[in-house]
């Protein structure tokens, strides 16, 4: 009898268990994303920094709102008449409403009139989206006189709402622990067909309850439009059971609660059944897998109701304290229990069983959080699941460090224990039964992190004796670690920053659920995970089961793909098809997001100008010899303010065409290339362009001019590597053209003018090179190309043009009637030579 | 400064930790030990005042990579326990024990043996209470050794004695372990816990040299000492004790009572309810019903063959005799809003005959007393039957048939 049973020894974990292999590198989108943009709830960042760097780094619209004074702006717009309403009725006769102008009464002094005040605000509203707007005199002064009493909302009282909902959000931030349990479910299809119904939230505000076929083929996918029910706040957990052949959804938003029938046909239509309402946030609901239409409610108060959707509510316990010592979460917790009638009451310091029939008196202790089931210090209740579908009297405990299986018939000793070393506390877990033999699987998952740990384990048919033979319950194989949404972010096609910011932030949202289903295909199992964000993306994944245990080769041990390469983008030989699918459901996932997130047109409205302030008249007139293109142009512009469009791009027709390059370039100069590479690095290539696009016939010529002065005084002929080098007479040309420059500028810049974007006028940097003889060599010393504030990545580039340039004989000298083109490339190689030459000089003593 | 310095060194600490965590979870045993070599370092300069600190993050760790990395060996894991053994002096019977653990599970009996000798004879500084406790542990786990040889001896003994001479030498040895476990075994069982493994071998050891008395003391320690955790294999081992020693029905009754009150969905309630069913006295016939009806509550026994038949059994009984109908009744009204949902549902009905005619059967004769003929799960099954031509099945409907009214005196 005994010895035989204990002659072998069995540890508790490592038992072989069942290998799973990912099919994919990463996690696969099951649903496209939905219309409509994703808020993301606010990070540490919103709430503690306001300064602008950090600001700035948020794109565009994707941070969270947290403006108060915009979103007390729009309660005042909202709701007038709680924020005004008797002091508007207090003040109605010190406004005067209408057109027509106050005659002189008594009451003049003390009367308003609003038609003005109106009439400010909206020549406001007009201007908005003008960035000099600035408030009307009459605006400041009427706000300063009012805004302390006009609305009645108090102001400390306003404060502490502020502060109290602050600090929720803050705490929220830390964990948030309302979306425990999750939001996803699964209904498996009652006739063993390879179809589903997921049930998830969706919609902006994640309001929308969608219950979608998905077909399991290779990937699975939607088939169908789903059903969809619009419900009255935020979808924090979904719950589901089959009872009866029948499914039963229960969702919990923070005051409501409803349950939906879902007959187990596949096409069958959901039914709403019934809607509770509570006066605090629930925090639990549980579905019962006995009795069809029985539900488990918990509040934040520390009631505890069984919902009958026959019967109604039953209050089980009412208890704010929690049980075994004091903790300040509100968080309270049920689940039903291998007798029907009894449900678990869980709060953060352990579980208790009820007895619905007596609940005052017929309860016992299951869990208690202390020495006794081995817990650390500080070890929390975070989630609590009836494992009754493995084993109908065993329970899953999960707290911040551990996992436990309680037995309830053995209560407050663990009959399994292991540190789950998961980041985040696991808010969610899934349990697919092992049937036959086979060992149970429990999925784990955590909110803000995203992780996803698979555990199996042998129930050992329960620990309690029943004379025969019996084992322990033990962890088989090594809990295995799987994808997650944002690990799929490394083996995505390339983006545009902003767009892979914005990527980034979604796929990176907390996850809100997790559900699982194992597929029997004959010999081949699999299991699909499907995981769901708080953005509402559904993304899923499967595993293969590995029949026969490979042999412990070191090469699986390290078989990671690495990160960069996209083998979701590629098609291995191993399985061409599948591969394909995932990268193209992943195509249209992104598209179908890039569409629903498309940046808004940020002002719907067009932004206006009084063009009366614009220009005054003087600076209209202007100076009396004006160019014929300069008129033209702001005849154009004066054109396009009246018919209230805006000037994307000057017309290419209103400016005189450029000259062609070739017109400018004699035959045989120097390539214009080089001149514009030139002036690109020494950093002033607009300039370069004035020159070449200069219209005015007189500046051209005076440049000519100025070239031909030059040139007299520079013999020799002149080398690229030249232009790098300077001189005082390069340092003064320089100078000169500069101020040719910046008066040229204006008319002639490079033609787009859009509202934002262009600097302004005239700040174009000044090129001084520093002066510094060095010869050629030392010229392409990096140091030396640093100094000139050549950007590194180009340094190499610039080398090999010189190292060109150095071998061929150089151009001979230029004809005079050279164009303006070549005014960046001064200097000579006597220029050179000298310059070269102070270096060899003895310094003087005593400098 | 030194205080950047820590920051700094505690990050890469948890980074690193991060990373073998990652590598570990991804079944990377040899990219965990590459980083586990790391982690090490961090035993430099342990700042840590977290629960676990990091040597015994390196005890965890090494212990899971060297138990599951392909090239590891038996040689190199002891040499690691070794070094584990000296890091943390406070934790030393706990590497210990695990330590032996790791050799049983290897077969290496002998060498376990001798590690938990080495143990117990170990002492450092005044000793905790834990301390205290894992010495214990280490004790009784020698003692379960000890016990093991002794029964290994037992059964040689058995086999030569067969043969018809007794080995005296091997007898001796025998009682020489009998003595080294008895010792060990009893001290543990003193410490409320949960000490099962422990608690049968002792008894089988007294009751291999005939101390009944005391295995019985221990027994009923064991299950009715308030201090230990309400155990109900205890009351299990106690019955079976008893049921060996061949006690009367009344102490075996008594014993399972305890058991049905501590766990009334216990498989041995199905024993428990034939043995008050045969009882002559209609206190115990009544309880007999509430054991089986409490059975039958609990999800795990919904398509249990045997219990539905014991059910059956007892109400037929009941139903045919015409008296006690009021146990029914009472057993009934607490039940009467959710069984007839949880056990006989139309779909349940048509799974059950798919699945187990025999399960349905019974069934549908409780449903038909207890719900009448019109009921949904006797009214699928009695058709379903008859369509079958299965003769049991007509006599089920008529028996049910003539006997309706009692369905209106029980529900009334």
């Amino acid at each position: 009898r005994s010895p035989q049973v204990r002659s072998a020894f069995v540890p508790r974990r490592g038992a072989p268990g069942e290998v799973w292999e990912a099919a994919d590198a990463a996690a696969v989108p099951v649903l496209l994303p939905t219309e409509g943009c994703w808020n993301p709830s606010p990070s540490r960042e919103d709430i503690l920094y306001r300064s602008s760097p950090c600001r700035k780094l948020r794109v565009g619209k994707s941070g969270a709102t947290l403006d108060f004074a915009r979103q007390l702006g729009h309660f005042f717009v909202d709701h007038p008449e709680d924020a005004f309403g008797s002091m508007g009725r207090l003040l109605h006769k010190n406004f005067h409403l209408g057109d027509s102008k106050l005659k002189v009464t008594v009451s003049r002094s003390s009367t308003i009139r609003m038609t003005a005040l109106m009439e400010d605000i909206n020549r406001l509203e007009a201007r908005r989206g003008c960035p000099r707007r600035h408030l009307a005199s009459r605006l400041r002064w009427f706000s300063n006189l009012c805004r302390d009493w006009l609305f009645e909302v108090p102001l400390g009282l306003l404060a502490d709402c502020l502060h109290e909902e602050l600090m929720q959000q803050w705490s929220n931030l830390l964990f948030d622990d309302s979306f425990t349990g999750g939001a996803l479910a699964w209904l498996p299809s009652e006739d063993r067909t390879p179809v589903g119904r997921l049930v998830y939230p969706g919609g902006q505000a994640m309001n929308c309850l969608y219950f979608q076929d998905v077909v399991l083929e290779e990937l699975p996918h939607a088939q169908g439009s789903p059903e969809q029910f619009e419900l009255n706040g935020r979808i924090r957990q979904v719950s589901s059971a089959r009872v009866n052949g029948q499914d039963f959804v229960g969702v919990r938003s923070d005051y409501h609660c409803g349950v939906w029938k879902v007959p187990g046909k596949t096409g069958a239509v959901p039914t709403p059944l019934q809607v509770v309402r509570t006066d605090m946030p629930a925090s639990c609901l549980t579905v019962s897998p006995h009795l069809p239409g029985e539900l488990s409610v918990c509040t934040q108060s520390g009631t505890v109701y069984l919902w009958s959707v026959e019967t109604g509510l039953q209050q089980l316990r009412h208890d704010p304290q929690t049980m075994f010592f004091r903790d300040y979460s509100p968080w309270r917790w049920s689940d039903f229990t291998a007798h029907p009638r009894v449900l678990s009451y869980a709060d953060r310091t352990g579980l208790q069983c009820l007895d619905a029939r007596a609940p005052k008196r017929c309860h016992f202790d299951l869990f208690k959080v202390g020495e006794e089931a081995g817990c650390q210090q500080g070890e929390r209740v975070v989630l609590p699941m009836y494992l009754g579908r493995a084993h109908p009297s065993q329970y899953l405990v999960t707290t911040q460090f551990s996992v436990y299986v309680l037995d309830e018939r053995l209560p407050l000793v663990p009959v399994l224990n292991w540190a789950h070393m998961m980041k985040a506390p696991p808010l969610f877990a899934h349990l697919m039964p092992g049937k036959r033999g086979r060992s149970h699987k429990v999925l784990l998952g955590a909110s803000c992190t995203q992780e996803l740990l698979l555990l199996q384990y042998w129930d050992g048919f329960g620990v309690v004796s029943s004379g025969g033979s019996q084992s322990a319950c033990q962890l088989a194989g090594t809990p295995q670690k799987l994808h997650n949404i944002s690990g799929c972010l490394q083996y995505l096609p390339p983006q545009l920053p902003h767009r892979h910011h914005l990527l980034q932030q979604r796929l990176t949202a907390p996850a809100a659920g997790l559900t699982a289903t194992v597929q029997e295909d004959g010999p081949h199992n699999s299991m699909l995970i499907f995981q769901l964000s708080e953005a509402g993306d559904v993304f899923c994944q499967r595993l293969n089961h590995k029949t026969a245990q490979p042999p412990a080769s070191p090469l699986r041990d390290e078989a990671t793909t690495a990160p960069g390469s996209s083998p979701l983008f590629e098609a291995p030989a191993s399985s061409p098809q599948g591969l394909g699918t995932a990268a193209l459901q992943y195509r249209h996932w992104l598209r179908a997001l890039s569409r629903a997130c498309r940046e808004p047109p940020r002002h719907t409205w067009r932004p206006s100008l009084s063009q009366r302030r614009l220009f005054t008249q003087r600076d209209l007139e202007g100076p009396a010899g004006l160019s014929s293109l300069q008129r033209q142009v702001r005849q154009q512009l004066c054109q396009t303010m009246q018919e209230g469009g805006r000037i994307q791009r000057w017309e290419p027709l209103a400016l005189q065409p450029p000259p062609l390059p070739q017109t400018l370039e004699p035959a045989g100069g120097p390539d214009p290339l080089s001149a514009r590479l030139t002036a690109a690095w020494a950093g002033d290539w607009e300039q370069w362009w004035e020159e070449r696009t200069s219209f005015s016939m007189a500046q051209r010529q005076r440049a000519l001019r100025e070239r031909r002065r030059r040139q007299k005084r520079a013999q020799g002929h002149r080398s690229l590597s030249a232009s790098f080098t300077s001189s005082v007479t390069y340092q003064s040309e320089l100078s000169e053209l500069s101020d040719v420059g910046t008066s040229l500028l204006s008319p002639s810049r490079p033609p787009i003018l859009s509202q934002e974007g262009s600097p302004p006028a005239g700040s174009h940097p000044v090129c001084s090179l520093p002066v510094s003889p060095t010869p050629d060599e030392a010229l392409l010393s990096s140091q030396s190309l640093c100094c000139r504030g050549i950007p590194k990545e180009r340094r190499k580039t610039l080398r090999d043009y010189l190292s060109v340039w150095t071998e061929g004989p150089p151009e001979p000298s230029e004809p005079l009637g050279s164009q303006a083109s070549q005014l960046c490339i001064p200097s000579s190689q006597s220029q050179l030579s000298s310059a070269s030459q102070p270096c060899r000089k003895r310094p003087r003593m005593g400098f | 400064s030194s205080n950047e310095h820590k920051l700094n060194f505690k990050k890469s600490k948890e980074a690193c930790l991060s990373y073998i965590q990652d590598a570990l979870l991804q079944q990377q045993w040899k990219r965990a030990a590459e980083f586990l070599t790391c982690y090490i370092e961090s035993l430099e300069k342990d700042y840590s005042r977290e629960h676990i600190g990091p040597s015994e993050m390196i005890w965890r760790i090494g212990t899971e990579i060297l138990w599951h990395h392909s090239q590891s060996s038996m040689k190199e894991f002891n040499c690691f326990m070794e070094q584990m053994k000296t890091l943390g002096v406070k934790r030393y019977l706990k590497v210990c024990l695990e330590h032996v653990f790791h050799l049983l599970c290897n077969g290496q009996i002998d060498e376990a043996y001798q590690n938990l000798s080495l143990a117990e004879s170990w002492r450092f500084g005044e000793q905790t209470a834990i301390q205290d406790k894992e010495m214990k542990l280490i004790q009784a786990y020698r003692g379960l050794l000890d016990y093991c040889s002794w029964s290994k001896q037992k059964n040689k003994l058995f086999e030569h004695g067969e043969g018809g001479f007794s080995d005296s030498a091997v007898e001796r040895e025998m009682h020489g372990y009998f003595r080294k476990a008895a010792v060990n075994l009893k001290e543990i069982i003193k410490v409320p816990g949960v000490w099962d493994i422990f608690v049968k071998c002792y008894v089988d050891l007294l009751e291999f040299y005939g101390d009944h008395n005391e295995a019985c003391q221990v027994l009923n320690e064991y299950a009715y000492n308030s201090r230990f955790p309400a155990n109900p294999n205890a009351h299990v081992y106690l019955y079976q004790f008893l049921k060996r020693q061949g006690e009367s029905k009344k102490s075996l009754i008594s014993a399972l009572k305890i058991l049905h009150d501590i766990v009334p969905s216990h498989e041995l309630m199905i024993d428990f309810n034939t043995m008050l069913q045969k009882s002559k006295k209609r206190k115990k016939r009544r309880l007999g019903l509430e054991v089986i009806f409490a059975a039958l509550d609990y999800a795990g026994w919904k398509e249990n063959a045997k219990a539905w038949s014991c059910l059956a059994r007892q109400v037929k009984q009941i139903v045919i005799s015409e008296k006690h109908l009021e146990w029914i009744k009472q057993e009934w009204n607490s039940r009467k809003d959710w069984w007839p949902a949880f056990h006989f549902s139309r779909y349940l009905a048509k799974r059950n005959w798919q699945e187990d005619k025999s399960l349905s059967y019974e069934k549908a004769l409780v449903a038909g007393i207890l719900l009448g003929k019109d009921g949904k799960y006797f009214k699928y099954v009695s058709h379903q039957g008859c369509k079958a031509q299965l003769k049991r099945f007509r006599l089920l409907k008529k028996f049910v048939n003539r006997h309706n009214p009692v369905y209106l005196r029980i529900s009334g």
